[in-house]
């Protein structure tokens, strides 16, 4: 069984290992001991129960396999992305050339850097070890964390993005960065990821061209990865996508990828969760699966099983489930169906 | 050979001249209405009753046989009325030394920056006066007429000269950039803004900045060049004294020449001569001759040497000036030797 829970310090040696398995573009998980110490470090820091607004912290969440001990998946939340660097996208927009005198009218589709999303909450840092892919694996990893951000609403931003990993062939390279950003920074892509990850991808950005593109000037390859999702992340996207992400607005301006985003008190899981009060005892038959965490920070404690739970009752759970996730009688659990 | 201002009458000459000019010269389109209405507008601009934002000159050259043979015109400046486009050849660098990177990317800048130029235009020859002195009589017409006439001209004078494009009129820059936000092919642009229908620019191209690198491979060697046709012409503009300051045609990236009124050789090495009749010598060299006047401007081209503060000219030069001996004259002597193929044959814009 898996548990989601916020990591620590003794987690490091396992995240590295979680580090060095995912594949290039998850800027965020550097393959660095140093900078992986660093990242626990803040995560600590950040549980600590003042925090009041949103900076720079990052809650670091790992998935446990109980039965092993062994972490098999990684996410991540930062509380304010560009919190203190400008947090670069590139925004998608419409232009409408038109001129009345000769009837005619072009919509013209532009790409502009753009900083829009500096200070929204951003979920980063994914990874699922293959061996234990399973869709209640991935959305334990990909939504237990927004349980966590529905029960601390202080610790987070109004708005919340996610970068989404765009496409890249076989050798690592992004026809995006190739065709469009290369001209400007001319870096392999694969070295501009291991730059943006121990720079900061602002300064990277910085170097990127400040007018708008017109995005039929692109090259085609180019063109074709726009706001498309690497085949390994299209699982995460759609879960994402259930949960009310916005994707049309905003790609990432290393491989074009989708930057989707929505207000924080709309996502389903924030929205739709309900607070409920744990009795420990023999659970009734279950009648679907729940996604549920306690409402701690630093004993944070997420899983996906499956319950008998109706609004407005307490919720039931036997005493090893009770135990997994740090709850006795009368504390409050978070839960959602549906899954 | 003469060359005289552009009247009503010689519409149905310039018409001519329009059809076999074709596409290339689309300050001269071949309507006929649109060609009547400029003649008026010529006409009123000679005789001095236009503002200078829409002056508009059009000379013509009459061969021996009094036959209109060429044209050549200049607006008197460009663009006070409907914007006038240009892009000004930028560069973008980016750099880093924390990084070790350096990158410049020359970039396309849309201005309105040649606003208020005298603009030549309408240059064309028929094809079999392409010879003799012919092309730079009728070219150079122009800057000796504005030389007399400075006042009616601005401080800056340019040229755009027509961009490359293959024997379909395909035009490797438009291809690569217009097409995308005209949706249509280069002629047919060509052919609006000829028309004078110009606003649509404005309307429908890009207002950012365009990354050169975002172009064809095509379309980036096209820009700052001319088509092989009027390399010759380029290169005689040059000799004149303008130069390439870094503008290019929106719709095709010809080269846009310009200079400040005065470095135009054949404006500023003018000078006022009284004309005498006589004989100007085996070895004389050939001048351009300018009989002062104004709507009834006549410009001719023939042998002639100073002497004692006159010009000393042949008979049939004099005659055709139609002035006497005594009269002054702007004159001023024509540059390049002299070559079998005539250089200002092609066709500028």
């Amino acid at each position: 069984m898996l548990i989601q829970r916020l990591c620590t310090l003794n987690d490091l040696e396992q995240i590295e290992r979680l580090a060095l398995a995912s594949p290039v573009g998850i800027t965020s998980l550097p393959a660095d001991r140093e900078r992986l110490s660093a990242i626990i470090e803040g995560t600590e820091a950040a549980m600590d129960e003042g925090v009041v607004f949103t900076g720079d912290e990052r809650y670091f969440f790992v998935l446990e396999d109980v039965d092993s001990g062994r972490l098999v998946g990684c996410s991540s939340i930062i509380s304010a992305a560009g919190f203190s660097q400008p947090f670069h996208t590139f925004r998608n927009e419409m232009f409408v050339h038109a001129s009345r005198e000769l009837g005619l009218h072009n919509r013209i589709h532009v790409l502009s850097l753009c900083h829009d999303l500096t200070g929204h909450s951003l979920l980063t840092g994914f990874y699922l070890d293959p061996d234990w892919r399973s869709l209640d694996a991935l959305r334990l990893n990909a939504c237990g964390r927004l349980l966590f951000a529905a029960s601390h609403p202080q610790r987070f931003a109004d708005s919340i993005a996610v970068e989404i990993s765009g496409i890249s062939d076989e050798e690592g390279n992004s026809p995006f960065w190739d065709g469009v950003c290369r001209h400007f920074l001319d870096i392999d892509y694969t070295e501009v990821e291991r730059l943006g990850s121990t720079l900061g991808r602002s300064v990277l950005a910085e170097l990127l061209p400040g007018y708008p593109l017109y995005v039929p000037m692109l090259p085609d390859s180019a063109q074709e990865v726009i706001g498309q999702v690497r085949p390994a992340s299209q699982e995460v996207y759609d879960i994402l996508m259930e949960e009310g992400f916005e994707s049309e607005n905003y790609i990432d301006i290393f491989d074009g990828g989708p930057v989707v985003q929505a207000h924080t008190a709309e996502l389903t899981t924030v929205r739709c969760s309900q607070v409920a009060t744990v009795r420990i005892g023999e659970p009734l038959p279950a009648t679907g699966t729940w996604l549920m965490a306690n409402e701690r920070v630093r004993e944070f404690r997420a899983c996906l099983h499956p319950l008998q739970w109706a609004p407005g009752a307490p919720v039931v759970l036997d005493p090893m489930l009770a135990q997994l996730l740090k709850v006795t009688d009368g504390d409050s659990l978070r839960l959602i169906g549906g899954a | 050979m003469l060359v005289r201002a552009a009247r009503i009458n010689d519409l149905p000459a310039l018409l001519g001249l329009a059809v076999e000019a074709g596409s290339g010269l689309t300050s001269l389109p071949a309507s006929e209405e649109r060609l009547e209405r400029r003649l008026h507008t010529v006409a009123a601009s000679f005789a001095g009753k236009l503002p200078v934002a829409d002056a508009d000159y059009l000379f013509v050259l009459e061969n021996e046989q009094g036959q209109v043979v060429g044209t050549s015109g200049v607006v008197a400046a460009a663009g006070l009325r409907e914007p006038w486009y240009s892009y000004r050849r930028g560069l973008t660098v980016t750099a880093s030394r924390e990084l070790n990177v350096y990158r410049q990317q020359p970039t396309l800048f849309l201005t309105n920056d040649l606003t208020g130029a005298s603009a030549l235009c309408s240059l064309f020859l028929s094809q079999p006066h392409r010879h003799s002195l012919y092309g730079r009589l009728l070219s150079r017409a122009r800057f000796i007429h504005m030389a007399e006439f400075a006042g009616d001209f601005a401080p800056r004078i340019i040229a755009e000269m027509r961009g490359l494009s293959d024997s379909q009129g395909r035009s490797p820059f438009w291809d690569s950039l217009g097409q995308h936000f005209f949706r249509m092919d280069f002629a047919r642009a060509d052919f609006l803004t000829g028309t004078g229908n110009k606003s649509f620019i404005a309307e429908m191209m890009p207002k950012f900045p365009l990354y050169a690198c975002f172009l064809s491979e095509e379309a980036r060697a096209a820009m700052g060049r001319v088509h092989p046709d009027s390399e010759p012409a380029l290169a005689m503009l040059l000799e004149e004294g303008l130069q390439d300051q870094g503008y290019i045609d929106i719709f095709d990236g010809g080269v846009t020449l310009e200079a400040q009124f005065n470095q135009v050789r054949s404006i500023r090495e003018s000078q006022t001569l009284l004309l005498a009749i006589g004989t100007p010598g085996e070895n004389a060299a050939n001048w351009l001759i300018h009989n002062r006047g104004r709507a009834d401007c006549r410009i001719t081209a023939g042998p002639a040497r100073v002497a004692a503060g006159t010009l000393v000219v042949a008979a049939d030069t004099a005659e055709c000036l139609r002035l006497r001996a005594g009269t002054p004259v702007r004159a001023v002597a024509v540059v390049g030797a002299p070559q079998d193929v005539d250089p200002y044959g092609s066709v500028a814009r």
